[in-house]
C-alpha cells in the first residue's frame, strides 16, 4: 500500500511540471503588460518601463522561465505584482474557502443523490422515477449563477435564513454558515450526473444474484438496500464524484462570483485579468497539486470499497 | 459551464474597466439628489459599502484602481480639496495659498491643530515628504507634479512650492489623492511596512484589512474638523455580483452599493432602498485609428460621427442614463464649452460626406470591444447597424481588458471605445490627456496630432485668469471638434443604491464618497 501511495506522489511531479510551464508561456506570451495593467492609462511609458525592468520582465523569456523555475522549486512563491505582497499570505486566506466549498459541495451533493436515486430505482409509483429524471434535466439545464441567485433570493433577502452573500473574516460557525447556500449551488450542478450514475449501477446491481439470494434468506429490502445495493453502486459513483470534484477546484469561480466569497477562483481569474504573472502561477501549481490528490483520495476510496481491486 | 462563466465575468470585468481610470462613475450627467438630511446627524453606526472590486494599495502614490483610491481619500488629507460641484479648491489642510508676483511659486497656509490618527501633529515637514514621494517618476501620478522645481518649508506652517514655469493648476494639483500628506519619513517605518498600516489625518483610520475581502475603516478621534466624522466605522466589502450587492441592499446587510446594473435601478428605487445619480466627470468616446487608412480622411472621420446616434446609444446601452456630449470636456469641468457643437446624427449628411471621401463606396473595418464589457458590446452593435447603413462594414472583434489596454496603446486597432475621468478638478489634465498627442493617451489613442494644441495647453497653464484660460480652452475644443479624430459619445453619472437610512450620501464628481458628512438615521 505505502509503495503504491509513494508511486502516486511521485506522479505528482510531472504532472505539476507539466502544468506550470504551459500556464508560464501561455501567460507570458499573450498580449497585455502586467506594469501598464497596474499603472493604469496615464502612466508614462518612461515609468512602466522602470517596472518591467523592476520585475525582470524585460529580460529573456528563457531567463524568466528558468528562474522562475528555481524560484518554485525551493518553495519562493514571491510576491504578487499588484498588491505588492506575499503570495503565501494571499493563498492561505483563499485556500481555505475553496477546500471547505468543495467539501461541503460535495457532502451535499451525495446526501441529496443518493437517496433520489434509491427513490427512482426502488419505488413501486411509476411517476417517482419520472419525477427524479425532470428534476435532473431542469437542474442541469440551469446555469449555476442563476441557481446561486435565486436561492440569495429566496433564501437570502425573502426568508432571512442565510446571509446574501459574503464571507466573514472569523468565526468558523458563521463562516459555514455562510457556505450553505453556496455549497447547496455547487451540489446542484453535480446531482443529475450522479443520480443517473447512480441509477444504472443500482438497476444493474439490484438485478444481480446476491441481491437476489438475499431476498431469498429473508433479509428486509432495507437492510438489503443498505449494506449490498447502495455500498457496491457506490464504485462507479465515487469515481463520477471524484472527476466532478477535481473539475471544482478551478470551477467554484462562478459560485465564489455570485456569493462574494474570497477563494482560489476569483484569485485565478482576478490574477489573470490583471496580468499578475507570479499569482497565476502560484493559482495554477495549487490547483494543479489538488486534482492530483483528489484522484489519489478516489483511487484510494475506489480501493477501499471494492476489494477486487486490491488484488490487482 | 463556460456561458455562466462569460456572465459572471462579465459583471466582474465591467466592474473592473469602470474602475480602471481614477475617479470616475459609470453614468450621465444630471445633478445630485442623495438622501435629504433627516433632521440633525447622528453620531455612531457602521456604514457597509458594497463594491465590485478590492483594494490594491492604500499608499497615495501607488495605486490607480478606483476603489483603492477612494478608500484612502478617506484615510488621509490632502492641502485643498475639491469643492463640491467640481469648479475649483477649497480649503483643507491649508487655510490659504496664493501664488507669487512673478508666478514661479505658490506659498499655503497650513491650518494648526491637525493631527494624524497616532496623535503626532501635522506639519510643513510633512507635507514635503510627501509631495517628494509623489513626484518620484516610478509613481504612476508624478506627471500632474513635475512642474515642482523645489519645495520650502521656512517654518512647520508654510509651504512654499517652487514651478519650473508659471503654473495656474497648481492648487488644483493639490488636491489630488496622490499628493495625500503622509507622516514624514512614514514615522520611521520602511515604505513596505506603511503599506501594511498607513497613517493619515483623515477622518478614518486603517483599522483591519483581509486583502480581496473587506477594508474596515474607524473613526479617527484626532481629527480636525470638530465632531466629524459622525460613523464610528466603514466597512467596504468585495461583491463582484451586481444582483448579489442589490440583494444586500435590500437585506440590509450593507447600506451602500457601489454601481448597481442601469437595468435594476427601477427596481431599486423601492420603499426601503434608494439610487442616487451623481455628477461624474466620465466622458465615453468612440475612437478611430486617425494613423490608418481609411481614418487618416478628415471626410471619413466626418461620416462616422455623423452616423452616430447618441441618443439612441444613451437610451439603449446606459438606460436613459447620460446625456449627449458635446466637446471632449465633461460639463463638471469649468473648461466646458457648451457652444460646441458636434455633427448632427444625420444619415443623409453622413452618406454625403463618405461621398466627399476617398472611400465614396464604403469599406470594411473592424471595432474592437473589451470581453465581458456588456456595455461596450451594446454599443458596437448600434454603431455597427448605423455604419452599414452608410455602406462602411464593421466587425465587432473581443479582446481581453488587457490585451485591448495594450492594443490602444500601441495603435493596433481600427475603431474601439475608450473612456476618461479627471483626478483633478482643474481642466488642464483632460484637456490634455484627451485633445493631445502629448498628453498621456494620444487623444485617447486615436493618434491625432495637431503641434497648435500643445502651444496652446502650454500658454493657458500660465494664464492666472480663468476667462483667459476658458478662451483658450475654448479655441482647443472647438480645434478638436471640427478635426473629429473621435467621437465623444455621452457623458455618464455615477450612480449609487443605499438603504433609507443612510444620510448626506454625496460623492465628490472626481468619485471622492467624502464620508465625513455622512450619518445612518438608525444608529
Amino acid at each position: 500500500m505505502l509503495r503504491y501511495l509513494g508511486h502516486r506522489v511521485l506522479l505528482l511531479i510531472p504532472v505539476v511540471f507539466g502544468v506550470i510551464t504551459i500556464s508560464f508561456f501561455l501567460m507570458h506570451m499573450s498580449p497585455g503588460d502586467p506594469a501598464r495593467t497596474l499603472l493604469g492609462p496615464k502612466a508614462s511609458q518612461h515609468s512602466v518601463d522602470l517596472l518591467r525592468h523592476q520585475w525582470g520582465l524585460d529580460r529573456g523569456l528563457g531567463w524568466q522561465y528558468l528562474h522562475f523555475l528555481g524560484a518554485t522549486v525551493t518553495g519562493q512563491l514571491g510576491d504578487s505584482f499588484y498588491f505588492a505582497s506575499p503570495i503565501m499570505q494571499l493563498l492561505r486566506l483563499r485556500i481555505p474557502v475553496t477546500l471547505l466549498l468543495m467539501l461541503m459541495g460535495a457532502i451535499f451533493a451525495v446526501v441529496i443523490a443518493v437517496p433520489l436515486s434509491v427513490v427512482s430505482t426502488t419505488s413501486r409509483h411509476s411517476y417517482s422515477a419520472a419525477v427524479v429524471r425532470g428534476f435532473n434535466a431542469v437542474v442541469q439545464g440551469m446555469p449555476t449563477f442563476f441557481i446561486g441567485s435565486m436561492l440569495i433570493l429566496f433564501l437570502g433577502l425573502k426568508a432571512g435564513a442565510f446571509p446574501a452573500g459574503g464571507y466573514p473574516s472569523s468565526g468558523f460557525p458563521a463562516q459555514l454558515r455562510a457556505l450553505i447556500l453556496p455549497a447547496f449551488t455547487v451540489a446542484l450542478g453535480m446531482v443529475p450526473l450522479l443520480v443517473r450514475s447512480l441509477n444504472a449501477s443500482m438497476t444493474e446491481i439490484s438485478r444481480s444474484e446476491f441481491v437476489a439470494f438475499g431476498r431469498a434468506k429473508g433479509l428486509d429490502r432495507g437492510r438489503v438496500m443498505l449494506r449490498y445495493v447502495i455500498r457496491n453502486s457506490s464504485i462507479a459513483g465515487i469515481s463520477i464524484l471524484g472527476i466532478q470534484v477535481a473539475v471544482l477546484a478551478g470551477g467554484t469561480l462562478v459560485v465564489e462570483q455570485v456569493f462574494a466569497l474570497p477563494g482560489m477562483g476569483s484569485l485565478l481569474m482576478d490574477a489573470i485579468l490583471n496580468r499578475d504573472y507570479p499569482v497565476v502561477q502560484a493559482c495554477t501549481l495549487t490547483f494543479a497539486i489538488l486534482v492530483v490528490l483528489i484522484y489519489l483520495v478516489t483511487d484510494l476510496l475506489y480501493a477501499a470499497l471494492d476489494p477486487r481491486v486490491r488484488q490487482v | 459551464m463556460k456561458k455562466s462563466l462569460v456572465a459572471a465575468a462579465g459583471t466582474a470585468v465591467l466592474a473592473l474597466a469602470l474602475a480602471a481610470c481614477g475617479g470616475g462613475g459609470s453614468g450621465g450627467g444630471g445633478g445630485g439628489g442623495a438622501s435629504a438630511a433627516a433632521g440633525t446627524p447622528k453620531e455612531g453606526g457602521n456604514l457597509v459599502m458594497a463594491r465590485a472590486d478590492e483594494v490594491q494599495s492604500l499608499v497615495p502614490w501607488v495605486p490607480t484602481d478606483n476603489a483603492s483610491i477612494w478608500t484612502l481619500e478617506e484615510i488621509y488629507d490632502t492641502l485643498l480639496v475639491p469643492k463640491p460641484d467640481g469648479h475649483g479648491v477649497e480649503a483643507s489642510v491649508a487655510t490659504s495659498w496664493s501664488q507669487s508676483a512673478d508666478k514661479l511659486s505658490w506659498t499655503f497656509r497650513l491650518r494648526h491643530g491637525v493631527k494624524f490618527s497616532n496623535g503626532q501633529p501635522l506639519t510643513s515637514a510633512d507635507v514635503k515628504f510627501s509631495l517628494e514621494q509623489a513626484s518620484k517618476p516610478n509613481t504612476p501620478f508624478y506627471f500632474i507634479d513635475q512642474v515642482i522645481k523645489s519645495i520650502g518649508t521656512p517654518d512647520p506652517y508654510t509651504v512654499v512650492i517652487t514651478t519650473k514655469q508659471p503654473w495656474s493648476p497648481l492648487p488644483a494639483d493639490m488636491a489630488l489623492f496622490a499628493n495625500s500628506i503622509v507622516p514624514k519619513n512614514y514615522d520611521g517605518e520602511t515604505a513596505a511596512q506603511f503599506a501594511q498600516h498607513p497613517v493619515g489625518s483623515g477622518p478614518f483610520a486603517l483599522s483591519s484589512w483581509v486583502k480581496g475581502q473587506s477594508i474596515k475603516l474607524v473613526k479617527n478621534p484626532h481629527y480636525w474638523q470638530p465632531g466629524k466624522p459622525y460613523l464610528d466605522s466603514v466597512t467596504f466589502t468585495v461583491v463582484a455580483d451586481a444582483n448579489t450587492r442589490a440583494t444586500q441592499i435590500q437585506s440590509g446587510q450593507a447600506q451602500v452599493d457601489e454601481f448597481p446594473a442601469y437595468s435594476s435601478i427601477s427596481a431599486l428605487n423601492a420603499a426601503n432602498t434608494k439610487v442616487g445619480i451623481f455628477d461624474s466627470s466620465r466622458v465615453d468616446y468612440f475612437v478611430m485609428n486617425n494613423r490608418k487608412a481609411p481614418f487618416t480622411d478628415p471626410q471619413v472621420r466626418l461620416a462616422v460621427n455623423e452616423a452616430i446616434d447618441r441618443a439612441a446609444l444613451i437610451k439603449t446601452v446606459q438606460f436613459g442614463y447620460g446625456t449627449p456630449a458635446k466637446g471632449y470636456m465633461s460639463p463638471v469641468l469649468w473648461a466646458y464649452a457648451p457652444s460646441i457643437a458636434p455633427p448632427a446624427y444625420s444619415l443623409s449628411a453622413s452618406k454625403a460626406s463618405l461621398a466627399k471621401s476617398k472611400y465614396p463606396t464604403g469599406f470594411s473595418t473592424t471595432i474592437t470591444v473589451a470581453a465581458g464589457n456588456d456595455i461596450q458590446q451594446s454599443a458596437a452593435q448600434l454603431i455597427q447597424a448605423s455604419l452599414a447603413q452608410i455602406g462602411i462594414k464593421a466587425t465587432i472583434a473581443t479582446l481581453d481588458p488587457s490585451a485591448l489596454s495594450t492594443a490602444l496603446q500601441n495603435g493596433n486597432f481600427d475603431m474601439s471605445f475608450a473612456y476618461q475621468t479627471t483626478d483633478i478638478v482643474d481642466p488642464d489634465e483632460i484637456i490634455r490627456f484627451a485633445g493631445l498627442y502629448n498628453g498621456g493617451s494620444n487623444a485617447m489613442y486615436s493618434g491625432y496630432n495637431n503641434t497648435e494644441l500643445e502651444t496652446l495647453a502650454d500658454k493657458a497653464d500660465t494664464l492666472s485668469s480663468q476667462t483667459a484660460r476658458q478662451q483658450v480652452y475654448d479655441q482647443i475644443q472647438e480645434m478638436v471638434n471640427q478635426a473629429n479624430p473621435y467621437a465623444a459619445l455621452y457623458y455618464s453619472p455615477s450612480v449609487y443604491a443605499f438603504g433609507a437610512d443612510v444620510q448626506d450620501f454625496h460623492p465628490y464628481p472626481t468619485g471622492n464618497y467624502n464620508l465625513v458628512g455622512t450619518w445612518l438615521s438608525s444608529s
